[in-house]
C-alpha cells in the first residue's frame, strides 16, 4: 500500500508540476498581450501538428535522452555527475576527429565513431569518479569544471586544429558516415534508436539484475552497502563510466545524426537539462526518455508559437525551469509527516493510523 | 617579465577576486548554517542580469547592486522554502535553481531588448581613491584605489570573520550548521537562522553577480557568470569555510584568472582556448590536492524536522 501511494505520487506529481508551470507559461503570455489558448495550439502544432513536426521533435530529442539517462544512472548510484555536457562534448569532439581522418565510411566508421565517443565520455566521467574515491572530493565542482574544460577544448579543434577555412566550424563529416532517417519524411535518424535501446537496456540492468539492484542499494545508503561488504568504490567508479559513455555516445550520436561538424554551441546546456529532466522522471530511466521527449516538445513547438504569435521561444525555458522547481518541491511535500497527517485527516481517518502506518 | 606586468597582474588578481569573494562569503553564510546551496551560479546570474538592467534604466550602478541583491534574496527565498520548510534535499534543489534563474535571466533580457545583437552598454561604478593613501606607489593603487565594491567586499571579510569567532551570535549562528537539535534544545532559534543565512546567501550572490555588469564589464551577455558559483563552492572548500581562508582561495582563484587574461594577449602561438581554461583546470587541482579533510559544518546538507526526536 505505501508503495502504491509512493508511485502514485511519483506520477501525480510531477503532473501536477507541469499543469501548474503552464498555468504560469500562460498567464506570462496573457501578460505580453498574446491569447495563451492560441498561443499553446501553435505549441502544440508546432511539436506533433504534423509527421515533420513530430520527426523534429524525436530528432530534438535524442541529445537530450542520452544526457538525461547520463544523469539518471549515477544518481542512482548516489553520485551527482553534473558533467554531462562536458562527457557528451567529449564524445562529440572525438567522433568528429576520427570521422574527418580515419577515411572510413558506412557502418565500420560509424561504429567506430560511435564506440570512440562512448569511450571519451566513460574517460572524461571517470576523472571526477577517481578524484571522489582516492581523494573524497566533491564530484560536483569537479564534474562542472570539466565541463567548461571540454566546452573549451572543443573550441580549439573547431578554431585551430580542424578550422573550415575562414569559419569558426569544423569541415562537415563525410556524407558516408551521416546517420540514417529511420521513417521518410521524418528528421529523427537511428541515433533515436540507440537513445531508447540505452534507456531501456539501463531500466534492464538497474531493475532487473543483481548488480542493477546493488548499484541502487549504494545509492540508497551507501554505509550500510560498504557494512554489508559491496565493493562500494567499484560500483562509484563504473557509474561514473557507465554514465559518461552514456553521455559520450549521446554526443558522437548527435554529431553523425544531426550537427555533423563541431560549431560553437554545440550541446551548450544539455548536462543541466539531462539532470532536470532525470529528475522530473523521478530518476527512473524510462520515465526520464518521457520527459526528454516532452522538453524536446516544448522547444520545437516554441518555435512555431513564436512565429505565430510573436510569444518568445524562451516563455518554454521559464516553462520547463518551473516544472523542476516545482517537482522537486512537490515530491519533499508529499514526504513530509504533516502532509500526511493533512491528508488523512481530509479523508476522515484519525491520527492513530497515521502513526501505524 | 617586467615589474609593470607583475603590478597590472596583481592589481587584475584583485579585482577578479572580488565577484568571487562575495559569492563564496554567500555559500559561506549559508552552510555555516547547515544549508549548501549549489545554486550560486544561478542566484549570480539572475543578480547580474537584474543589476544590468537597473543600472540601464536609471543609470546608477548602486540601484544596480542593490536590485542584483534583492533579485538574489527573492530567488532564494524558493529555495530556502523547500529545502527549511518542506525539507527537499538541498543538492537537488540548488541544481533546480541553476536551471530556473539564468531562464528566468535570458527570459527577461529578451523580452527587454527583444532579439536584436545590438549590446546595450552601462557606465561602470568609478573608483573612489582615498585621499593621501592612494599616492602610496602600488599599494596605494592596490588597496587605497578601487571601487566602493571592493572596499566593501575586504570589510565584509573582516566582519566575518569577527561575527564568527568574536560574537555569540556567530556562534550560535554556527551551532545551527554543526548540530541543529542540540542548538534549539539551548534556545537557538534554528529555522529562523537557516532563513537569515538564505536571506544573506541570496544577497551576497545576488552582489557577486552585479558586480560584473556594473563594476567589471559593462555589458550582460547569457552565461557571463562563467562558473564562478561553482569556482566559489570551491573556494569555501579551499578556505576551510574561514572568511580568511575564503579570502586567499578567491585571491588564487582571481590570479589564475588575471593570468589567463594576460597569457592570451601574450600569445605564445597557442589556441587561446587552452589560457581560458586555467581557472577551472586550477580548481580541480586545488581540489584534488587538498583530499577531504572534513572541515565544514556537521549538519551541512541535511534537512532539519522539528518534530523529530
Amino acid at each position: 500500500m505505501r508503495k502504491f501511494k509512493q508511485s502514485l505520487a511519483s506520477f501525480a506529481v510531477p503532473l501536477l508540476s507541469i499543469l501548474l508551470a503552464f498555468l504560469i507559461g500562460a498567464i506570462i503570455i496573457a501578460l505580453r498581450g498574446a491569447s495563451p489558448l492560441t498561443a499553446l495550439q501553435y505549441l502544440w502544432k508546432g511539436a506533433f501538428g504534423t509527421k515533420a513536426t513530430l520527426g523534429t521533435t524525436l530528432a530534438k530529442s535524442t541529445p537530450l535522452i542520452f544526457t538525461a539517462l547520463c544523469a539518471c544512472f549515477a544518481y542512482r548510484c548516489g553520485v551527482f555527475n553534473l558533467g554531462g555536457e562536458g562527457q557528451f562534448i567529449m564524445g562529440s569532439i572525438v567522433a568528429c576527429v576520427i570521422g574527418l581522418n580515419s577515411g572510413l565510411t558506412g557502418l565500420p566508421g560509424i561504429l567506430l565513431c560511435l564506440i570512440a565517443g562512448a569511450l571519451a565520455g566513460g574517460v572524461w566521467g571517470l576523472i571526477p569518479g577517481i578524484l571522489k574515491v582516492t581523494r573524497g572530493q566533491n564530484e560536483m565542482i569537479i564534474s562542472i569544471m570539466l565541463n567548461y574544460v571540454a566546452t573549451l577544448l572543443m573550441g580549439v579543434v573547431y578554431t585551430s586544429w580542424l578550422r573550415d577555412a575562414n569559419v569558426p566550424q569544423t569541415p562537415s563529416i563525410p556524407v558516408g558516415l551521416k546517420l540514417s532517417r529511420i521513417v521518410h519524411g521524418m528528421r529523427f535518424t537511428s541515433a533515436f534508436a540507440i537513445a531508447v535501446a540505452v534507456g531501456l537496456i539501463l531500466y534492464y540492468f538497474l531493475f532487473r539484475t543483481s548488480s542493477g539492484f546493488k548499484l541502487r542499494a549504494v545509492g540508497y545508503n551507501m554505509t550500510a552497502s560498504r557494512f554489508n561488504g559491496f565493493p562500494v568504490n567499484r560500483y562509484i567508479l563504473a557509474s561514473f563510466i557507465v554514465s559518461g559513455a552514456v553521455a559520450g555516445l549521446g554526443g558522437s550520436a548527435e554529431l553523425l545524426g544531426s550537427q555533423f561538424r563541431l560549431i560553437n554551441g554545440f550541446g551548450a546546456g544539455y548536462g543541466f537539462d539531462g539532470v532536470a529532466m532525470a529528475l522530473i522522471g523521478q530518476l527512473h530511466p524510462i520515465a526520464s526518455m518521457v520527459v526528454a521527449i516532452f522538453f524536446a516538445a516544448l522547444r520545437t513547438g516554441s518555435t512555431t508559437m513564436q512565429a505565430a504569435t510573436g510569444v518568445p521561444t524562451s516563455v518554454s525555458d521559464i516553462i520547463q525551469a518551473l516544472v523542476i522547481v516545482f517537482t522537486v518541491a512537490g515530491m519533499a511535500l508529499v514526504k513530509l509527516p504533516e502532509f500526511e497527517t493533512f491528508r488523512m485527516k481530509l479523508s476522515g481517518g484519525d491520527r492513530k493510523e497515521v502513526k501505524s502506518a | 617579465m617586467s615589474w609593470d606586468f607583475v603590478s597590472n597582474l596583481i592589481l587584475a588578481s584583485v579585482r577578479m577576486a572580488v565577484p568571487l569573494l562575495f559569492i563564496a562569503l554567500a555559500e559561506l553564510y549559508s552552510e555555516r548554517a547547515g544549508m549548501v546551496n549549489i545554486g550560486l551560479e544561478g542566484l549570480a546570474a539572475i543578480g547580474s542580469l537584474v543589476g544590468f538592467l537597473v543600472c540601464f534604466i536609471t543609470g546608477s550602478a548602486w540601484l544596480g547592486i542593490l536590485s542584483g541583491a534583492l533579485v538574489g534574496i527573492a530567488v532564494n527565498m524558493i529555495y530556502a522554502f523547500a529545502t527549511i520548510t518542506l525539507c527537499a534535499n538541498q543538492i537537488v534543489y540548488g541544481m533546480a535553481l541553476n536551471i530556473f534563474a539564468p531562464a528566468l535571466a535570458s527570459f527577461i533580457y529578451r523580452v527587454y531588448f527583444g532579439t536584436g545583437s545590438e549590446l546595450s552598454q552601462i557606465t561602470l561604478m568609478s573608483g573612489i581613491g582615498i585621499p593621501g593613501l592612494k599616492n602610496i606607489p602600488f599599494l596605494g593603487e592596490l588597496l587605497f584605489n578601487q571601487t566602493p565594491m571592493v572596499y566593501f567586499a575586504y570589510l565584509l571579510v573582516i566582519v566575518t570573520v569577527l561575527y564568527f569567532n568574536k560574537t555569540r551570535s556567530g556562534l550560535n549562528y554556527k551551532a545551527v550548521g554543526e548540530h541543529p537539535k542540540a542548538a534549539a534544545t539551548l534556545g537557538i532559534p534554528v529555522i529562523r537562522i537557516k532563513y537569515i543565512a538564505c536571506i544573506l546567501c541570496g544577497a551576497l550572490s545576488g552582489i557577486g553577480g552585479a558586480y560584473l555588469t556594473t563594476c567589471y564589464a559593462n555589458t550582460y551577455t547569457e552565461g557571463n557568470v562563467a562558473g564562478r558559483g561553482f569556482i566559489a563552492l570551491a573556494a569555501v572548500i579551499f578556505g576551510r569555510w574561514t572568511g580568511g581562508g575564503i579570502l586567499l582561495a578567491c585571491l588564487f582563484f582571481g590570479f589564475c584568472d588575471a593570468l589567463q587574461i594576460r597569457l592570451q594577449v601574450a600569445n605564445f602561438g597557442l589556441p587561446y582556448q587552452f589560457f581560458q581554461m586555467i581557472p577551472y583546470v586550477a580548481t580541480v587541482l586545488v581540489l584534488s590536492l587538498i583530499g577531504a579533510k572534513k572541515a565544514g559544518p556537521r549538519a551541512g546538507g541535511q534537512p532539519y524536522r522539528r518534530e523529530e526526536r
